[in-house]
C-alpha cells in the first residue's frame, strides 16, 4: 500500500491506496465523491471525467498513486458558498441534464474548454466534449448550454 | 472495488527519478514489469500478469525542442502537448499534430504519450504513418547502453516493438525539410471521435521549383501488422509532376501494397477500398497546399 495526499475541490486527504486503485475508485468509494460517475471504466465514455490540475482526464484511467499532491476538481468544486458556476446554471436552463448521468464530466470538459478558450466557436465546443457520451439529450441543448455560460463568463 | 472481472493487481508502483534508475528496474523485475507512460492503454488491457509498474513521466522525458538538425521530442510528451506545439506548428511537422488531434478524445490526449502510441506498436497507431512519412528516427536506453533506429524498424508486428526486456523508448527525432513540403494525415473510423481508425494515412510531398516531386512518402496504417510504406507507388510519383491523373494510379497502387484484415472496423475489402480512397485524398490535399 502506498500513502497519497489526494487535494479534491481545495481540500487535502491523506490515504493509503494499492497500486492499482483508479483515482475513479479512490473518489468514489473511498472519498464519498459519488458525484464522479463511473460508465464504461475505460475511457470512452467520459462520464468519470475530473480536472487534475485543470486539464481534462478520465479517472478511470488515472492511478490513484498518480495523483498524489495534484490539484482535482469535481463538479462539486465549481460552485461557490452555494452558488451555482454559470455552466451549472445554464445546463439546468437550457435543459441539458435529462438523466444526469454524463453531466458533471460534460460540465467538467466544458470547464477545462472555457478556462483556455473563453469565447469558443460551437465547433470547438463540440470537439471539447467529444469525448463524453450523452444517451439522453443529442447534444444540442448541451452545446447552448456551453455556448450560454462562455457567453457570460 | 475495482471491477472485479479483471484482476489487474500490480503490488508495486515505482517511479524512478532519473533513466539509469529506470533501466535498472526494468533490468531487475524482467516480465513481471510493465512501464507505464499516460495508462491509456495499460488500464485498459488491465493484463494480470503485471505485478511491478515502472512509471516513466517522472524521467523528464516530456519536451519539445528544435534545433538545427530538426525536431526532439520525448517519448513522454503527450498528445495534447504535441497538438498545441507552435515547433510542430509548420509543415511538413503539422502533420503530427493533424494526427494528435484525432487521436482519442480530449480527455485521452491529455494522459497519453507519443511513446506509449509507438511502443504500443498497434496497427492502427495513429502517430505511427506520420513519423514514416518524415523519416523519424528513434532513441531508446537499456543495460547495454543507447541505441537509435528508424522507425520503421521499431514496427516488429501487430504489438510487437523492437525493444529488448530492459529497454525504454526516450526519444523521436525529425530531420529537417526542403521549403515547399507538405505532409497531410487523414483518418477513418466508425465515428469520429474516440475511434481506432479502420484506416489511416499519411503522405509527404517534396516539391522542386519547377513542379517535380523530388520526395515522396506514403505510409498506411490499420492495414497491415505493422504501419507500412507503400514503396511502389512512391516511386511512381518520384521525379513527375503530380497530374491527377497520375495520383489517381498511384493512390490505386498503394490499395495494392497492404495485407488489411476484416475485423469489427471494416471488411479487408472495405480497408482496401478506403485506402485508395484515403491516399486520393491525401496525396491531392498536399498538391493542393504546395500549390496554394
Amino acid at each position: 500500500m502506498v500513502s497519497i495526499m489526494l487535494n479534491v475541490n481545495g481540500e487535502e486527504y491523506d490515504i493509503t491506496v494499492a497500486p492499482y486503485y483508479t483515482l475513479c475508485d479512490v473518489l468514489r468509494d473511498r472519498l464519498g465523491f459519488t458525484e464522479v460517475k463511473k460508465g464504461c471504466g475505460s475511457g470512452e465514455c467520459g462520464a468519470c471525467t475530473v480536472l487534475v490540475d485543470g486539464k481534462a482526464v478520465n479517472s478511470c484511467l488515472t492511478l490513484a498513486v498518480r495523483a498524489n499532491g495534484r490539484q482535482i476538481t469535481t463538479v462539486k468544486g465549481l460552485s461557490k458558498d452555494g452558488k451555482l458556476h454559470p455552466l451549472q446554471k445554464k445546463f439546468i436552463e437550457h435543459g441539458a441534464i435529462q438523466c444526469g448521468y454524463c453531466t458533471p464530466g460534460m460540465i467538467l470538459a466544458a470547464k477545462a474548454l472555457l478556462d483556455s478558450h473563453p469565447h469558443p466557436s460551437e465547433q470547438e465546443v463540440r470537439m471539447a466534449i467529444s469525448g463524453n457520451l450523452c444517451r439522453c439529450t443529442g447534444y444540442q441543448q448541451i452545446v447552448e448550454a456551453i455556448m450560454a455560460a462562455a457567453a457570460e463568463t | 472495488m475495482s471491477n472485479a472481472k479483471t484482476f489487474f493487481r500490480p503490488s508495486k508502483y515505482l517511479r524512478p527519478s532519473d533513466l539509469a534508475e529506470a533501466v535498472k528496474l526494468l533490468a531487475e523485475y524482467g516480465e513481471k514489469a510493465r512501464l507505464i507512460a499516460g495508462g491509456t492503454d495499460v488500464l485498459v488491457e488491465k493484463d494480470s500478469k503485471v505485478e511491478v509498474l515502472i512509471d516513466v513521466m517522472g524521467l523528464g522525458l516530456d519536451y519539445i525542442e528544435t534545433d538545427d538538425h530538426g525536431v526532439r521530442i520525448g517519448a513522454a510528451t503527450t498528445f495534447a502537448e504535441i497538438e498545441a506545439s507552435p515547433a510542430l506548428g509548420k509543415s511538413p511537422y503539422n502533420i503530427l499534430a493533424q494526427a494528435a488531434h484525432q487521436i482519442g478524445t480530449p480527455q485521452i490526449r491529455n494522459l497519453a504519450t507519443i511513446g506509449g502510441n509507438i511502443c504500443s506498436a498497434v496497427p492502427s497507431a495513429d502517430s505511427a504513418p506520420p513519423l514514416l512519412t518524415l523519416d523519424a528516427t528513434v532513441s531508446i536506453s537499456g543495460s547495454a547502453g543507447e541505441r537509435s533506429m528508424e522507425v520503421s524498424d521499431f514496427f516488429l508486428d501487430a504489438r510487437k516493438n523492437a525493444l529488448e526486456r530492459d529497454e525504454l523508448l526516450t526519444e523521436i527525432q525529425l530531420p529537417v525539410f526542403p521549403a515547399r513540403t507538405e505532409a497531410v494525415f487523414v483518418k477513418k473510423g466508425r465515428v469520429a471521435a474516440a475511434d481506432l481508425a479502420t484506416v489511416n494515412v499519411a503522405v509527404r510531398l517534396t516539391m522542386s521549383a519547377d513542379g517535380i516531386c523530388q520526395d515522396v512518402r506514403i505510409a498506411l496504417g490499420a492495414v497491415a501488422p505493422t504501419p507500412v510504406r507503400a514503396k511502389v507507388a512512391e516511386s511512381m510519383l518520384q521525379g513527375k509532376k503530380p497530374q491527377d491523373e497520375l495520383l489517381e494510379k498511384v493512390a490505386e497502387q498503394a490499395s495494392k501494397e497492404i495485407k488489411p484484415i476484416s475485423d469489427v472496423r471494416g471488411s479487408a475489402e472495405y480497408r482496401q477500398i478506403l485506402s485508395h480512397v484515403l491516399v486520393e485524398r491525401a496525396l491531392k490535399e498536399a498538391v493542393a497546399r504546395l500549390s496554394g
